[in-house]
């Protein structure tokens, strides 16, 4: 009934969280759909062709990571999954598994509608990964293995440019601790979490105008880390 | 000071070392001035069975050297006095020196074979004592099951053995602490403290020990290490055989016992506050977080599309902000109630109740919750008042009829029966929902119990029934879970409450 608006599906089992998040998405110029166990999530999900989904982890009926990797195989729309604040592992496999972005319970609806715009705006999850990337004062060529920071080369090592690169790509997405460790140094090495401490410091003092209050590398503690343009 | 060994069945005369001998020596005087007062004529061999007397006697009476002391003088006062030549130690008659010779190996060996016979029983009677005092201590050393108490124990019974005083020390948090000794005691001197840390420390018996006060410190050694240290003073009077040692290595087991079933027991203690945290955590992330999220979605919502937002809408998105509020005040009271019956800190006053208006209220208190339930009531007409906490009883029905609001669906009915019994008031609260599965009855009062059944989550925390038992208990009541009266009822739950409520505890 209302084509043209972009389609949120919410899977969620607690009617209390439907009955404010249909409000807000229809006013904020989204048609919301509503799922409110994970098989009929996931029905929805192949059916009704959703353009993004909100997806709370802690369904009574079906793990909701498990949901996340059926739906994976068939669903290429953004997905940004709710979860608990101290169920870190749960927000990490979930990210593994391709979840695009998380949010804390209980979170603030405009927060909640700014993660899902940003989403949206990158598009599917299987988009071609972006080449070059401007980030204020940053320019980033990752084709010529390029950096520039106001207009002069940044010389970086050939494991800072990898991380650059997993978390550019990931194009403002939260990339995880296991990703990255794994794209840049190989599996072998994806628990060795201080690896990643080190090398975002070196990045953040290449990079960052004040590398003690970044702007581009962002923390998500105990997840991982994301790379923002603005 | 000195109390000595005290030998139930030795009556036998209390004399010291010297008095014994000296004892022995008038006897045989007492003889030989009887014999010479009555004439001294007989002579030979009749004249020196007289002589034997004392020394059986002195043999009998005072031990082995007393014996033989006896025999020796009676052997040298019958030559003395009663052999010719008289008043020399001569012996002229060849039948005089057999005589003589007979007498003196007759009493010699008599005196012998008597006081050691005598010195014998005597040293099998203190054993046999020994043994019995080390036997108490067993018993009521092992019947001690604090630390304090097997100290306690360990110093009375060393002083039963013969120390004149005995304390005990064990290490506490702030040092060694005085944890067994004489009632009339009071404190240690800072130099005996001194003594015993040192004992304490090192193991061995420090030098000069004794000058502190004349108390003579040892270790209590466990199989794990050190326990404490006991000390002596004024240990004296007979020897004791190494009771006082058997009775310290004795001690430091029964020390050990005690030491390792107190840990035991606030390793169990721990452990089920730990348990309760963890299951209290559990429950705030889980119950807590989605009424938080729903006030702090739909509040945002509001701000962030006021004009957008279509009056019904606002209006729905504001009810569920109360309705979310309300429902974490619930938790918060539950949980707050938990922590008082946890703690301990219920102390339930008693007024006469009269149990319909407290029916009536929690129904009240309940209110748009019950929406379209009906309520059936079905009071005797002659219901007597009870004594008990009016509030308490209020908040257990309240819980219950919760309870009832949840499984049952809306629109079902709940009945309240109440009726006088001998044992007390009855009450009876049925709800026609899917009703408690016979195995779960049991249990379903536990903390944090929800039966998982999908429709039912987030409506609670799990802890309505247990705080209704809590309370009822406390007022001297009790609630089961039982079958339902007909086969389609539901969950059935009988409460108890006592006509009297003579001594009210809360229940831990």
């Amino acid at each position: 009934m209302t084509h043209g608006l972009p389609r949120i599906l919410i899977i969620d089992d607690e009617p209390q969280i439907h009955r404010f998040l249909i409000p807000a998405l229809e006013a904020a110029g989204y048609d919301p759909i509503r799922a409110d166990t994970g098989e009929g999530g996931l029905r929805q999900m192949a059916t009704r062709a959703p353009d993004g989904v909100i997806l709370d982890l802690g369904l009574p009926d079906m793990d909701g990571k498990d949901l996340l990797e059926k739906a994976r195989r068939f669903y290429e729309g953004p997905v940004l999954v709710l979860s608990a604040r101290h169920r870190e592992l749960e927000k990490i496999d979930a990210l593994d598994l391709g979840a695009d972005d998380y949010m804390e319970k209980p979170f603030n609806v405009g927060e909640l509608l700014a993660r899902l715009r940003a989403m949206l705006r990158r598009g599917p999850h299987v988009e071609a990964p972006r080449k070059a990337v401007r980030a204020g004062a940053l320019e980033i060529d990752l084709d010529m293995r390029l950096v520039r920071r106001d207009g002069q080369p940044v010389r970086l090592s050939p494991k800072e440019f990898e991380l650059l690169r997993g978390l550019v790509e990931a194009d403002g997405r939260v990339v995880s601790h296991r990703q990255l460790l794994t794209a840049v140094w190989g599996p072998a090495h994806e628990h060795d979490v201080q690896y990643l401490r080190v090398f975002v410091g070196q990045l953040r003092q290449k990079l960052e105008p004040e590398p003690a209050a970044p702007r581009h590398i962002i923390t998500e503690a105990g997840v991982g880390y994301r790379f923002l343009t603005t | 000071m000195t109390q000595p060994l005290r030998l139930r069945g030795d009556s036998g005369p209390a004399l010291g070392g010297a008095g014994r001998y000296l004892a022995a020596t008038a006897l045989v005087l007492a003889v030989d001035a009887g014999v010479w007062a009555w004439g001294g004529g007989l002579g030979g061999p009749n004249l020196a069975m007289l002589f034997l007397a004392p020394v059986v006697v002195s043999a009998v009476a005072f031990g082995l050297g007393p014996a033989l002391v006896s025999a020796a003088l009676a052997v040298i006062s019958f030559n003395f006095l009663f052999i010719a030549p008289r008043f020399t130690f001569r012996i002229e008659r060849p039948a005089d020196l057999l005589t003589f010779s007979m007498f003196f190996v007759v009493a010699m060996a008599t005196g012998w074979l008597a006081g050691r016979a005598r010195d014998e029983a005597r040293n099998a009677r203190r054993q046999a004592a020994t043994i019995s005092l080390l036997l108490d201590a067993s018993r009521s050393l092992t019947a001690a099951t604090t630390p304090g108490d097997v100290a306690q124990a360990l110093a009375d019974h060393a002083m039963a053995i013969g120390a004149g005083a005995a304390v005990v020390l064990l290490p506490g948090p702030e040092g060694l602490r005085l944890e067994g000794g004489p009632a009339r005691l009071g404190r240690l001197s800072p130099e005996t403290e001194a003594a015993a840390r040192e004992v304490f420390e090192t193991g061995a018996p420090p030098v000069g020990a004794r000058s502190a006060g004349d108390w003579r410190f040892q270790t209590l050694e466990g199989s794990q290490g050190r326990l404490g240290v006991v000390g002596l003073r004024g240990q004296g009077g007979p020897p004791d055989n190494g009771a006082t040692d058997a009775l310290i290595r004795q001690g430091a087991v029964a020390l050990e016992r005690a030491m390792l079933a107190t840990a035991m027991i606030e390793n169990q203690g721990l452990r089920r506050a730990d348990q309760l945290r963890s299951a209290l955590l559990n429950s705030i992330s889980h119950d807590f977080r989605t009424p938080l999220s729903t006030v702090l979605g739909s509040a945002t919502t509001l701000l962030d599309f006021q004009d957008d937002l279509r009056p019904a809408v606002r209006r729905d998105l504001l009810e569920s902000i109360q309705e979310e509020a309300l429902r974490l005040n619930r938790y918060v009271g539950d949980l707050l109630d938990m922590a008082r019956l946890e703690a301990g800190a219920l102390e339930p006053r008693q007024a006469r109740t009269d149990v319909r208006t407290i029916v009536d209220s929690a129904l009240a208190r309940l209110g748009d919750r019950l929406g379209r339930r009906r309520v059936e009531r079905d009071f005797a007409s002659d219901l007597p008042s009870l004594n008990l906490d009016p509030t308490l009883l209020e908040q257990a029905l309240l819980n219950i009829l919760e309870n009832a609001t949840i499984h049952g669906p809306d629109g079902a009915r709940i009945t309240i029966t109440a009726r006088a019994e001998a044992s007390g008031l009855m009450l009876s609260i049925e709800d026609d929902g899917p009703g408690i599965p016979a195995e779960a009855r049991a249990d379903i009062f536990n903390r944090f119990r929800r039966l998982e059944r999908g429709t039912d989550r987030g409506e609670g925390l799990g802890l309505g029934l247990s705080i209704a038992k809590g309370f009822i208990e406390a007022m001297g009541g009790a609630i089961t879970a039982t079958p339902p009266l007909t086969p389609d009822g539901g969950a059935r739950f009988l409460i108890v409450l006592p006509w009297t409520t003579p001594t009210l505890r809360a229940s831990q």
